[in-house]
């Protein structure tokens, strides 16, 4: 055995090609409509986390001005820029407080049961022996609707964010699970999974630096359009009183409420419904130019 | 055998798929001395690339079996080496590269980082040090400007170039041994040849020994030293590459190279093997070529013939050898 030579070693600087790693964001930005719900989005969360500095009225406690409609309608008052509703609560500080609550139950469910299902899903292409196990434990989960489990859940623990959070991270898992794997069984057939180990590489190593990387675009995509659907059923929740309770501002049960005044004061439900419907669409615009930017495939 | 670098003996590899048994590779022998190079040739099925997988260790269990033999390597049997230990051999002492070019490289990584993942496995260079080491093995696979190609993505090259980056690939921690399974046949003819210039230059500057798998009996002429001939998971025949064309023995192999067509010869019709392979989970009680070998007789059908010498480093597995003497 002889090593290689060395003769070659007229080697190019290296910082031409370095920055390459940091322009995705540049990328992103280039792509216009994911800059606008990128920034629309970073406008929403701003908001939702200043929302004690920002809201001009306490979204708690009630005022005489009951119904009170938006600035730009008539009769509207800059007093309360969005109206008020049915019990004179100011309808903006309610959206902050609102958008806050219905982002965390979202992005916590969404977290904790995408990154779980995932994983599951992931694990059961890898290892092809626990495979119908895990399947079959998924198609048990599956075939339990959301909101069922959010009565269950509610029976035992009362009602309130937490149990919300569960239900939907657990109608979460099966989904994410299911479409993550049948991402990775199609990955774990191609030849460089093969060509990984034959490099040397681990079980860890080849898991997440081969199955994992070349899967995450997908899955990505799939837990950002997941995100919407899981802001509307827990949405569904709070409308059927499972949820935040009453003094609380959750956007679905700020549309739950405004229902019983739907034709006298329509802002009063349309206004949270169409802040859902933004960042919905903002999530999933973000999410979507996310995949492009971030797989190499699809940059270039 | 001693001092063979790889030798392999009497490998039997199975896999169980529903009721029945596929014996994939049934009993071979060979070796592959340090510095040479061993073309392995069969058609398709017949067991050469759950050879070069078995020898890395990588045939799927389940549903794959070792079902016995040794692998020895370098005096230590690949069979029963821990896989830590295993894990250091691929990619470090032992090398592969695979057929698909196209899809044998992670395609979320560049070209670059492939290399220096794979040289910061097996030995402790720092970053900046396995990055040089990375230009420096793509220029030695010839692939034109290495210092920006290091940090193109897989799907910015064409076929031949990713073949060059998986070949620096395999190279990268000096192997003793490189395993190349069909590594030309996703290629077109004119990248072929420049691929297989590649592999011998870079033997003759590495001192790597080569297993070669291939269907090509071209390949085979032009860069072994030996030739093993497989057939139905079984070794038939196995020679020095010049003795194996000047004179094949096994009816198999005159066949496979009847089979070859000619640009000299006017023929309406390519020549083939008539018959097709036995089902890999039907044992026959004789020689596995037996039914489609037209010199075939009861003893061929009831007893299998060993693989024996007929001259210096010229082995058959057929009782008609040397096969002169019948067909006079």
């Amino acid at each position: 055995m002889s090593t290689i030579e060395t003769a070659a070693t007229a080697i190019q600087p290296i910082e031409e090609d370095a920055p390459r790693r940091l322009v995705w964001w540049k990328a992103l930005l280039a792509d216009r409509a994911a800059a606008i719900a990128l920034i629309v989005l970073l406008i929403i969360v701003a908001g939702s986390v200043f929302a004690p500095l920002i809201a001009p009225h306490n979204p708690f406690t009630s005022s005489r001005s009951v119904m009170v409609p938006p600035v730009w309608a008539e009769r509207g008052s800059w007093e309360h820029i969005l109206g008020t509703d049915g019990q004179g609560r100011d309808i903006f500080s309610r959206i902050l407080y609102g958008t806050r609550l219905t982002l965390i139950i979202g992005v916590v469910a969404v977290g904790l049961g995408g990154v779980l299902g995932s994983l599951l899903g992931l694990l059961s292409a890898f290892y092809k022996s626990i495979d119908p196990y895990m399947m079959r434990l998924m198609d048990m989960l599956l075939s339990f609707p959301a909101i069922l489990l959010g009565l269950a859940l509610v029976a035992v623990f009362g009602a309130g964010a937490v149990p919300v959070i569960i239900a939907l991270a657990i109608s979460t898992v099966p989904d994410c699970a299911r479409i993550a794997r049948s991402i990775a069984v199609g990955v774990m057939e191609q030849e460089f999974i093969e060509a990984g180990r034959a490099v040397g590489l681990s079980d860890g190593q080849l898991f997440r630096r081969y199955l994992l990387r070349n899967c995450i675009s997908s899955i990505m995509i799939f837990i950002s359009l997941r995100f919407g659907q899981v802001i509307l059923i827990g949405a569904a929740l709070s409308f059927l009183g499972l949820g935040a309770s009453p003094p609380t501002a959750e956007l679905g049960m700020m549309a739950a409420q405004g229902r019983d005044y739907l034709l006298f004061a329509p802002h009063i439900a349309v206004i949270p419904s169409v802040m859902i419907f933004i960042i919905v669409l903002a999530a999933n615009i973000t999410g979507d130019a996310l995949r492009d930017v971030l797989d190499p495939r699809i940059r270039n | 055998m001693t001092g063979s670098l790889l030798s392999v003996e009497d490998l039997r590899v199975q896999f169980k798929v529903g009721p029945h048994l596929y014996r994939a590779v049934d009993g071979i022998n060979f070796s592959v001395e340090r510095g040479r190079t061993l073309g392995v040739v069969g058609e398709s099925g017949c067991g050469k690339s759950v050879t070069s997988l078995a020898i890395m260790r990588l045939v799927p269990q389940p549903p794959g079996l070792y079902a016995g033999g040794r692998i020895m390597f370098d005096g230590s049997d690949l069979l029963s080496t821990p896989d830590r230990q295993m894990r250091k051999l691929r990619g470090g002492r032992i090398g592969m590269i695979f057929q698909e070019p196209m899809t044998s490289l992670n395609p979320v990584y560049t070209c670059g980082e492939q290399i220096v993942e794979s040289l910061r496995i097996h030995s402790n260079l720092s970053a900046q040090k396995a990055r040089a080491r990375a230009i420096e093995l793509l220029d030695l696979v010839r692939l034109p400007s290495p210092s920006k190609r290091v940090d193109d993505y897989p799907h910015q090259l064409s076929g031949g170039q990713r073949q060059r980056v998986m070949i620096a690939l395999a190279l990268a921690n000096d192997p003793d041994l490189l395993i190349a399974d069909e590594p030309t046949t996703a290629l077109d003819v004119t990248i072929q040849a420049q691929i297989l210039d590649l592999m011998r230059d870079l033997q003759e500057r590495t001192g790597t020994a080569i297993l070669l798998i291939t269907h090509d009996l071209g390949v085979v002429a032009e860069t072994c030293d030996d030739v093993v001939v497989m057939y139905a998971g079984g070794v038939v025949e196995q020679a020095r590459t010049a003795d194996l064309f000047a004179d094949p023995q096994h009816p198999y192999t005159i066949g496979l190279m009847a089979a070859v067509p000619r640009i000299d010869v006017e023929a309406d019709r390519l020549a083939t093997i008539e018959g097709s392979v036995p089902a890999p989970w039907t044992q026959l009680p004789g020689c596995r070529f037996a039914s489609r070998c037209p010199l075939a007789d009861e003893k061929c059908r009831s007893e299998p013939p060993p693989l024996h010498e007929i001259s210096k480093a010229h082995a058959v597995a057929c009782w008609k050898a040397p096969i002169e003497k019948v067909l006079k």
